[in-house]
């Protein structure tokens, strides 16, 4: 295995936008499916559990750290989501003009964050109206 | 698998029509958990109330636990495939390779079961 050639690995390259969109939607994928359904299960099976199991939950997601988790696996998903509909174009085979993609590269990730924006102040205010 | 002909020594090798099943794959449940997460960022966006009571209530409601059913099913699907992808790439060594996607085998599986048999549980009451 060692013998064999390899091509040109990260380092080779000057970094741009489709790079940096390309590794983001790696990991926020996979960052999302070893903790975001880690969250999840423990979310459901706490729901299962019963009142105390849940409040436990509850207290951890919602100290600094868990709010850290909770934040941040919004943002994975609005990234990955956004990458992933950008995937999609390009799966039809359009998009592949420089200008276009090097746009769409720089827009996902920045859409993203808007949503994790938006969805974070309707929880919020939401929650305060009630 | 034979070794005289060229047919025979490349047969059963290759993925031999199966090679985009894994690409597909990916793709349907991409779309199905873009439906079913949308469902469920809606939900929590308007939820409010996150008390115990309050959101055992809603997934205890039919059209909810069958949704998460489905979503649970579609994101440890998905996620298994890329994690698997992200194994193939990076774990060269066979042996080693064959490990770490067995343990993601059992891990998607038992997590996905564990996962389904909780909402069951919720909707069917083994808690009062």
């Amino acid at each position: 295995m060692s013998q064999r050639p390899l091509s040109p690995h990260l380092q080779i390259w000057r970094w741009g936008p489709h790079m940096l969109v390309s590794i983001l939607h790696r990991a926020t994928g996979d960052g999302m499916a070893l903790v975001g359904l880690g969250v999840l299960v423990w979310w459901l099976g706490a729901l299962a559990s019963g009142p105390a199991a849940y409040e436990t939950f509850t207290d951890i997601m919602t100290s600094p750290l868990g709010w850290v988790v909770l934040v941040g696996l919004s943002w994975a998903f609005f990234t990955h989501m956004m990458s992933g509909l950008r995937h999609f174009v390009l799966d039809i085979g359009a998009g592949y003009e420089l200008d276009t993609n090097k746009f769409w590269s720089i827009a996902s990730p920045v859409i993203a964050i808007v949503l994790t924006g938006v969805f974070w102040a309707v929880i919020l205010r939401v929650w305060e109206s009630q | 698998m034979g070794n005289g002909t060229s047919i025979g020594r490349v047969r059963g090798l290759g993925s031999s029509h199966h090679g985009a099943q894994h690409w597909l794959s990916h793709r349907f449940t991409a779309i199905t958990n873009l439906v079913l997460m949308s469902w469920l960022i809606v939900s929590f966006a308007v939820m409010g109330d996150y008390s115990y009571s309050s959101v055992s209530a809603w997934l205890s409601h039919p059209v909810s636990a069958l949704a998460m059913i489905l979503l649970v099913i579609s994101l440890f699907w998905h996620a298994k495939m890329g994690l698997t992808v992200l194994i193939e790439d990076y774990v060269h060594e066979a042996g080693t390779k064959f490990g770490v996607l067995m343990a993601l085998n059992i891990a998607a599986i038992g997590g996905g079961a564990f996962a389904v048999f909780s909402i069951i549980m919720l909707v069917f009451g083994g808690q009062a």
